[in-house]
């Protein structure tokens, strides 16, 4: 692996980690959302 | 208040591009490694941000032993999470640098050894309150979380205490530490983007956390006037 391949690959691999961690935090809150508008309806 | 957080991730945000332009373009490409050096600017401000978010796990841990308040709790459990993901882009960026420079991809030495340790203690904390079925749960993570926090230190000392494969420290290591000025300003600014990157993510975790525990009461509650009916 070369330095420039190796440092892509790291600067690729921290923001997808990133990314992927906001995306499932947004993901898990309408998730929650919905379930606590469902529960205040009544379902 | 809403407004302010949403001022703070449009900063954040900015804040990202300009670091990341500094870490990549402008600052001086390291004379014996070359640019996989650059690693450094993400490597050492995940590292760091890492530390504070367990430190905040440590603080709310112990705030919610005392007080025994679910705000603590909550900010105890957002905080691990965010300092675990931390941690693994730093046990990922580390050996992506290493293979480059030292031919191998990990070795097991103190600064290595004690960072994986440190993971696993925290990935333990979150398995603990994911799965512990029992009422206490938020206790037994409490005092998980003080214990755990010693390796943090530990961490932080390895490369001063033995004698390491990995890097000395760049700073505060002695006559020989230091960054050229140039690399030094890169640094700093990747340090405060990548910390703010973390509080964001802390925030939101924590909010979360929250809304999570409302939804819970509310089954409770339903389960409850359905049992009474």
């Amino acid at each position: 692996m070369t330095g420039a391949v190796a440092l892509k690959a790291a600067y690729i691999v921290t923001w997808v980690i990133l990314l992927g961690y906001l995306g499932s935090l947004v993901g898990r809150f309408r998730r929650a959302r919905e379930e606590m508008k469902d529960l205040k309806r009544g379902k | 208040m809403k407004q302010l957080f949403i001022a703070f991730i449009v900063l954040t945000v900015a804040l990202i591009g300009f670091s990341s332009y500094q870490a990549l373009f402008v600052a001086p490409t390291e004379q014996t490694m070359g640019d996989v050096q650059r690693i450094f600017y993400y490597h050492v401000p995940s590292a760091w941000t890492a530390g504070v978010c367990f430190f905040v796990n440590f603080v709310a841990s112990i705030a919610y032993l005392w007080k025994r308040n679910l705000g603590s709790d909550a900010l105890a459990a957002a905080s691990a999470e965010v300092g675990v993901m931390f941690c693994t882009i730093v046990l990922i960026t580390g050996p992506i640098w290493a293979r480059p420079v030292w031919g191998i991809w990990w070795t097991w030495d103190a600064r290595l050894t004690t960072t994986l340790v440190l993971w696993l203690i925290y990935v333990s904390y979150l398995v603990l309150r994911r799965f512990s079925a029992g009422g206490q749960t938020q206790v037994l993570a409490a005092a998980l979380a003080i214990f755990g926090f010693v390796d943090v230190p530990i961490v932080y000392m390895s490369i001063r205490w033995f004698r390491t494969q990995h890097p000395s420290p760049v700073m505060g290591g002695g006559e020989n530490s230091g960054l050229d000025p140039a690399m030094l300003h890169a640094f700093f600014w990747n340090l405060l983007a990548f910390t703010c990157v973390g509080i964001v993510l802390m925030v939101i975790r924590y909010r979360l956390q929250r809304l999570e525990e409302q939804v819970e009461a509310a089954h409770a509650a339903v389960a409850l006037q359905g049992g009474s009916q």
